[in-house]
């Protein structure tokens, strides 16, 4: 029996123990002289279900993760003696080799008899195994979800056992972000502290030069590299500015025409159309800005006579801008949407115009989702690469002249990433500092932001 | 507002005379300020639209001759000499190609003016011949008239990409071939047809052998492992922060550190991705299934985010009402502000699953920026996505790969509205006001 | 609603553990690093893919130090078989595969790659020197009278640097510091212009870091734009502005030869003929290194080498030669063909 088959036939007979269990319920429920049952016939049910489907499915992941292991145990132990005492690398090739005679794919090295035979058992255990676990898996299913059917009785609290399980699913699906910043923080944490070992961390920190171009290589000792952190993250801090100064008007006023002014019909057209913009690959607006916006910009300035360089902060935040434009709109415009409609009526009974209404009634009603869209797009002007790489270069100038040369934090992070340098050279491992000061300086400011909204959130009704 | 703000403009209006009279006054100037208002809501929606049609123009223009192929028309005699019956898989097929074209052109005798002439003809058309005869044994013997693609820079020229008025030392293609190339097409021998190699094969280095449906598949799969793990996941921390956990220090934790990975960059969800999945728990490298988990790390935290705030936007006056009633705590929130907070959960995920659809970087760092010609058949094949198959071409010398790379733009952006459409269609139905 | 529930679950449960049961075996070599090599070894992998039995090797592209990082970090069939690279690989990495086990390491030289400087066909073309390069890009220039000492560039134009060079602004898209082709172009060109000033070239022996310092580091006053690694890019950008001076491989110089020309180094114009023969002076090797250990129980390895080795492939006439890289003499082809043959390790001190 293939794993996927008893997948569908777990859950077949999960549905059958729902239907079993609903139906227990309304016949405990109808027996004359019967107490109200506690919960709905649904709840029920789902209970049967769940305990039919949760143990078996749990047992076949553990199952399905161990048994590789097992199997390729018992076949190691009859290899001949001189492969079983190979390094547990070259062992682990050999045993690839074995798994690729398992299914028939091309073997590298001519088939040997032992070679064969243990592809052989390898199978033989294979099938046994998936038999076992079929037949475990579902009399586990079976006499679970039995159990469970037997103590159905109006007094059973099924609802409330439904509702924990649901409880304790939910809670282990808000503890991912937990994890992930643990791991974010654990996978450039020992890299950071690596650097911090070559440069100083206040170099790092207050440097007000970043030139990784002298790299402190084995061959080339003695010059040192500039790795002040600080011109990069003005230009990460320049750069998302603008963008911001292009998305955060142009996506809100385009939020409130939507919901408050629009026709219903130019709403559902226009609204799925901006969410396009944050959807075309950056490559596209990298070449947009580096091709259309950035030369644009250097010829108005050399006509009014400004020195404009040909790659500049202006044109990536502006492109940034565009791109990042569905952010604010689209999470302003539904929650601008969900400001209930009472609240517009009573600003228009003492006679506030549309826009009076907006500005003094929506907006500060819907302030926190607004606040949220606002910073999911500097979020993501923050973390963009693509478009600064084409179209603002890859400098660190400590400027705050928008028509410069700027770089920011992510770019600086992929380049010295993916280049051809040793992976543990400084000029790497700043990489990881990088990332690692842009979590700590992020962090910051999302705590900010937090007590900000806190503070003149207001809630309506 | 400020009460007392509101008591002093009151006390100021009733000193200088009748409120109508103040109101009349100002109407006209707030009618003004109001048209304004309105007037810069249309103003912010057309700029927002005029980029994206600005970039949907030169993304078409660039990239619609990518969907045509230029054909030619040759006489290939299958010579049984060359094709003995137990190596057909190995046999000399260049070969047979090149006797064609040679017998076509019979005038062609230098060494390097004959390389030039084979080199019109794509190498695909070997691999065509070969399949030609691999299907259908009893064509052996025969001659064939077959229509097989160009070279890519035959095609460019087909396609007017190639200036004949340079000079010949500055163009890929020589007066020789140009010469060539009028007489095929005088001749009728030359075609342009639509190009099915782009939609059903995976990537090459030949531009005109490439195609996109290996990276479309690798998103695919990428798109199913993000969608279901990212929806369920994200939803139902949001609902859990937002309707169940009491407001603690804990709960406050979490909310930053979820704002904060929004801005995490993308490749650093690679290293981690990297760590996890592949150092830890062993998964292959570029294994769409990997890609999708860690492309679900990235987008979780904007599900979250929009999710909670459209859960923070329904009315408390539902869940009251619900609770009023006699509902549980989870019957109110997933039977009545689920619902209504529906329309702006789906905006997150078409946002988020939008981004992780474009993103490049953090598959860099788990193997899927990679080379892979055979068309991926599972979560686990090896595989690339659409932006990586875009971020690869673009950055390939051949010039025909640029029209391709906006080819691939477009097939992405079709792909991208697809998913969309069915998120939009769900919102309409479950968005409403009141 | 939740009806919807169970149906998510139901998926969601269904498409796990249908990703639990595929299989872990590999029969597919896999080849990571440089993305200059990249386009070269990607044309081998799908002509062996296509003609023969095994599986196309999945190729990535992940720059030289993370590709031989990823190549060093063992043995067994979760690690890379090939690593490209476009630099020689450095003791200390040598160093970290012994540690990981991986002790056997098989070089093969596959050709070269010019480095061009190449400007739009809009002005006539420019012929430099290496001694120009230097003088235009270095961040500091031993003093116009003549003196032992180093003044900061005052260069604006290429006028200043040579009398003989067009008065325009020096504005040159470059590569940025963490890319091999930058390393390269500073060593090659950068450092042979700085050699011909007698008082450096002795600097070599007596103090030999100061020498790399003055030699290798490149002017940022914003002559010198660090654009990135996307070539095409480099390329329309020069169409834009005539004025600029582009560094970027030569393969992209053969593709666009009606828009943009190479620029003649020393008197030799970027050319096959002149870089094959060595006369161009700014190109660099190409490198694969191959994992012995691996040889013979991946399928296919030794039969990718063999195809990469081939004359059809790395010879004059070769598909490689085609798509732009150069090919070497025919005794360097000879000798790392034999390597590769015969599983040679490399020994690096």
């Amino acid at each position: 029996m293939t794993p996927s088959f008893l997948i569908i036939l777990l859950l077949a007979l999960s549905v059958f123990g729902y239907h079993a269990g609903r139906r227990r319920a309304l016949s405990v429920a109808g027996e004359a002289d019967a107490p109200k049952l506690h919960s709905r016939p649904v709840y029920y049910g789902i209970l049967t279900a769940l305990w039919c489907g949760i143990p078996a499915m749990i047992l076949f992941v553990f199952w399905l993760a161990f048994e590789p292991a097992i199997i390729t145990n018992i076949v190691v132990a009859e290899f001949p003696a001189e492969i079983k005492n190979l390094q547990e690398s070259r062992l682990n090739l050999v045993i690839n080799d074995v798994k690729n005679l398992v299914e028939g794919n091309i073997v590298s090295s001519e088939t040997k008899t032992w070679l064969q035979s243990a592809a052989d058992h390898y199978k033989d255990l294979q099938v046994v195994s998936k038999a076992a676990l079929a037949v475990i898996a579902l009399s586990l299913a079976i006499i679970c979800a039995l159990v469970v059917w037997r103590k159905i009785s109006p007094q059973l609290r099924a609802r409330n056992h439904v509702e924990r399980i649901f409880k304790y699913f939910l809670i282990a699906c808000s503890t991912f972000a937990i994890f992930t910043t643990i791991g974010i923080v654990l996978s450039v944490l020992f890299e950071a502290v690596r650097f911090f070992k070559v440069i100083p961390i206040t170099d790092f920190l207050f440097g007000l030069d970043w030139s990784p171009q002298m790299a402190i290589r084995a061959d080339q000792v003695g010059s040192s590299g500039a790795f002040g952190a600080i011109p990069v993250f003005m230009g990460t801090l320049m750069i998302s500015a603008i963008a911001m100064l292009v998305a955060a008007p142009l996506g809100l006023m385009a939020a409130i025409y939507l919901s408050e002014y629009a026709d219903i019909k130019i709403r559902a057209v226009v609204k799925p159309l901006l969410e396009i913009l944050a959807g075309i690959p950056t490559v596209v607006y990298g070449f947009f800005a580096a091709l259309t916006v950035a030369p644009f910009i250097r010829n108005t300035g050399s006509l009014i006579g400004m020195d404009v360089s040909s790659e500049s902060a202006l044109a990536a935040g502006l492109v940034m801008g565009i791109m990042i434009i569905p952010f604010v709109s689209s999470l302003s415009d539904d929650v601008i949407n969900a400001v209930p409609q009472s609240m517009r009526d009573g600003s228009y009974a003492l006679g506030a115009t549309n826009s009076e209404t907006i500005k003094q009634v929506v907006i500060p009603a819907a302030l926190p989702g607004i606040v949220g869209g606002i910073l999911l797009a500097v979020s993501r002007a923050i973390g963009e690469t693509m478009i600064v790489v084409m179209a603002a270069g890859l400098t660190a100038n400590l400027t705050l002249n928008p028509l410069k040369t700027v770089t920011t934090v992510t770019v600086q992070i992929v380049t010295l990433l993916v280049g051809d340098q040793e992976f543990d050279s400084p000029k790497t491992l700043a990489a990881f500092a990088l990332g690692l000061m842009l979590f700590i300086v992020t962090l910051v400011l999302n705590i900010i932001a937090l007590f900000v909204v806190r503070k003149y959130r207001e809630q309506y009704e | 507002m400020n009460n007392s703000e509101y008591k002093q403009k009151a006390l100021d209006k009733s000193s200088s005379g009748r409120t109508i009279e103040m109101v009349n006054k100002s109407l006209s100037r707030r009618y003004k300020a109001e048209r304004r208002f309105r007037r810069y809501g249309q103003v912010a929606i057309i700029i927002s639209l005029g980029f994206l049609c600005l970039l949907f123009i030169s993304i078409i223009s660039k990239g619609y001759p990518a969907f045509y192929q230029t054909f030619i028309q040759i006489d290939v005699f299958l010579d049984p000499d060359v094709l003995p019956k137990d190596k057909l898989s190995t046999a000399n097929y260049p070969g047979l190609i090149k006797k064609s074209l040679s017998s076509e052109f019979p005038e062609v005798e230098l060494r390097r003016e004959k390389k030039q002439l084979y080199g019109m003809v794509s190498i695909g058309a070997y691999y065509q011949i070969r399949k030609m005869v691999m299907k259908n044994r009893d064509m052996i013997g025969t001659t064939q008239t077959v229509w097989v693609p160009v070279d890519d820079d035959i095609d460019m020229l087909a396609k007017g990409h190639i200036d004949r008025n340079t000079p010949e030392l500055e163009r890929r293609v020589k007066d020789i071939q140009l010469a060539w190339f009028d007489r095929w097409d005088k001749a009728g021998k030359i075609k342009k047809r639509f190009n099915t190699t782009f939609f059903t094969s995976g990537d090459s280095r030949e531009p005109e052998m490439s195609g996109i449906w290996g990276a479309m598949a690798g998103s695919l799969y990428v798109l199913v492992v993000t969608l279901l793990l990212s929806f369920p996941i994200g939803v139902a921390a949001a609902v859990y922060l937002e309707e169940f956990a009491s407001k603690s220090r804990w709960v406050d934790l979490i909310e930053v550190n979820i704002n904060n990975l929004a801005a995490v960059p993308s490749i650093v969800f690679g290293l981690l991705g990297l760590a996890i999945f592949i150092n830890f728990f062993g998964l292959p490298r570029s294994a769409p299934l990997v890609g999708g988990l860690v492309l679900t790390l990235m987008t979780l935290p904007i599900i979250i985010i929009a999710s909670r705030a459209a859960l923070q936007s329904v009315p408390p006056s539902i869940r009251q009402a619900a609770l009023g009633v006699g509902a549980s705590k989870m019957q109110t929130v997933f039977h009545h502000v689920f619902p209504l907070a529906l329309p702006g959960i789906l905006t997150g995920t078409i946002i988020g699953i939008s981004r992780a659809l474009g993103e490049t970087a953090p598959l860099l760092m788990i193997g899927m920026v990679a080379f892979i010609v055979d068309v991926p058949g599972s979560f686990t094949d090896p595989s690339t996505v659409l932006p990586v198959q875009i971020y690869l071409w673009a950055d390939s010398p051949e010039r025909a790969f640029v029209e391709r790379t906006s080819a691939a733009i477009l097939v992405l952006l079709a792909l991208l509205i697809a998913t969309n459409f069915l998120a939009v269609l769900l919102r309409n139905r479950f968005e409403r006001r009141w | 609603m939740i009806r919807i529930i169970v149906v998510l679950a139901a998926a969601f449960t269904t498409f796990t553990f249908w990703t639990c049961t595929q299989s872990e075996s590999r029969n597919y070599v896999s080849i990571v690093g440089s993305s200059t090599v990249y386009p070269f070894a990607a044309v081998v992998a799908e002509q062996f893919g296509r003609t023969t039995r095994f599986r196309t090797p999945i190729l990535e592209s992940t720059g030289s130090g993370g590709g031989i990082k990823l190549f060093c970090s063992g043995v067994g069939l979760e690690h890379p078989d090939i690593a490209n690279a476009s630099r020689r690989i450095k003791k200390s990495e040598v160093d970290r595969c012994r540690e990981n086990g991986v002790n056997e390491i098989i070089e093969v030289k596959i050709g070269y790659d010019g480095i061009v400087l190449a400007s739009s066909r809009k002005n006539p073309p420019m012929s430099i020197s290496r001694k120009d390069i230097f003088l235009a890009l270095a961040k500091e220039i031993p003093d116009l009278s003549g003196a032992e000492k180093l003044i900061a560039n005052p260069h604006k134009t290429w006028k200043d640097v040579n009398s003989s060079l067009p008065d325009t602004k020096i504005e040159v898209l470059g590569p940025p510091p963490t890319s091999g082709t930058r390393d390269a172009f500073v060593e090659l060109a950068m450092e042979g212009g700085a050699k011909t000033f007698s008082w450096i070239k002795d600097l070599k022996k007596k103090d030999k870091s100061r020498y790399k310092a003055i030699c290798h580091t490149i002017r940022e006053d914003g002559a010198f734009i660090e654009a990135g690694e996307n070539d095409n890019l480099i390329i329309q950008k020069l169409e834009a502005n005539p004025d600029a001076v582009g560094i970027f491989g030569f393969s992209f110089l053969e593709q666009n030869t009606d828009k943009i020309q190479g620029s003649s180094v020393d008197g030799f114009e970027p050319n096959f003929g002149s870089i094959a023969k060595g006369d161009y002076p700014v190109s660099r090797p190409l490198f694969m290194y191959v994992k012995k250990s691996h040889v013979g129980v991946i399928p296919g390895i030794k039969n990718y080498i063999e195809e990469f080795t081939s004359d059809k492939a790395w010879g004059e006439d070769g598909y490689l030669a085609d798509k732009g890289m150069i090919p070497m003499p025919k005794e360097e082809r000879e000798k790392y063909y034999n390597d590769a043959r015969y599983l040679v390790p490399i020994e690096i001190k």
